[in-house]
């Protein structure tokens, strides 16, 4: 599980995100919902340690991890897909599966399952930006995290790929991961989610029985 | 995971480029040392470390602007390991330049 406990954050004297709370449980697809330029993008890299917080502490499985990084918390099983693609251009998506080797999981499996095989030796330069997103999400099936974050992970997608997205969050949370996503499509968000949090102007709250309440009832409850 | 990080082609598109910038380096450093009577191509191992931060400081920008960071990330490296054997080859290069060139 990881969390990330009363991060402020300022940028150019503007506050980013102001005490946010949040955090993914095993398990669960946890959904951190705003509008563009509320805080989401930043509240994850500040997770992933891209950004140093003015304030707060990010949590693995309750513990305080000092100055996180990428790489410190993803060999403890985190997978990071931003908002931007990530793959290196000039390789194929095989080049990238056999970077994991034997891996921890099958990775033929998740390329399967998302219908990687059938562009696996096409240079990534080359594929549309679905096969690109449905690639990275592959990629990180393949990596069986412990915990998943994604930045927008349906952005810019046709339905039929949108589809396969979640249903590939949804097989992660069930092998037990703890999935987190962020997203400003309440839609798709009512489809796939567990746990919601929203976020404006950079202050989180955890938003409950978003199901059954209509949603016009809860997306304009925004802290303003 | 370090080895299949070295024998993988991520890592070789490194080492290309990283000898590229080593080639530029080099001839700069040599022009440098040229024009104040020094010999071109000998080994000075301050020299040698300043102009490989150069080269890596360069390779980094280069692996940011493309996110590549994020993909050694999520492998579990960071840029330091995911680099560091490069340094080995530039002072190799190097040095290797100096006795036979």
């Amino acid at each position: 599980m990881i969390s990330g406990d009363s991060i402020t954050l300022s940028l150019g004297g503007r506050s980013i995100l102001q005490a946010a709370y949040v955090d993914a449980v095993p398990g669960a697809v946890t959904v951190l919902v705003g509008r563009s330029g509320a805080g989401k993008t930043t509240l994850f890299e500040v997770l992933v340690g891209r950004r140093r917080p003015d304030g707060g502490q990010v949590r693995w499985n309750g513990e305080r991890v000092p100055r996180p990084s990428l790489a410190k918390l993803a060999r403890r099983g985190l997978f990071y897909h931003p908002d931007r693609p990530w793959l290196a251009m000039q390789l194929t998506p095989a080049d990238h599966f056999a970077l994991l080797g034997s891996g921890p999981s099958d990775w033929h499996a998740a390329a399967d399952m998302l219908g990687v095989t059938a562009w696996l030796s096409r240079r990534v330069g080359a594929l549309s930006g679905g096969e690109l997103r449905l690639t990275e999400l592959a990629l990180g099936l393949a990596l069986a995290p412990s915990v998943a974050l994604f930045d927008e992970p349906f952005r810019g997608l046709e339905p039929r790929h949108r589809e396969q997205v979640a249903t590939a969050l949804r097989l992660l949370a069930r092998r037990g991961a703890a999935v987190l996503y962020a997203d400003h499509d309440v839609e798709s968000v009512r489809r796939t989610a567990d746990r919601l949090f929203s976020i404006e102007r950079g202050a989180t709250r955890l938003v409950e029985g978003f199901r059954e309440r209509p949603l016009g009832e809860w997306y304009h409850e925004w802290p303003l | 995971m370090l080895l299949r990080w070295l024998a993988s082609r991520q890592f070789r598109s490194y080492l290309r480029r990283f000898t590229l910038l080593w080639i530029v380096g080099k001839i700069a450093n040599g022009a440098t040392a040229a024009s104040i009577k020094l010999p071109p191509l000998a080994f000075r191992p301050g020299t040698e470390l300043v102009v490989c931060v150069f080269e890596l400081a360069i390779l980094i920008a280069f692996i940011k602007r493309a996110n590549e960071d994020i993909l050694l990330g999520n492998l579990g490296l960071g840029l330091g390991a995911a680099l560091a054997p490069l340094v080995l080859v530039h002072f190799a290069l190097s040095l290797a330049l100096a006795v036979f060139g």
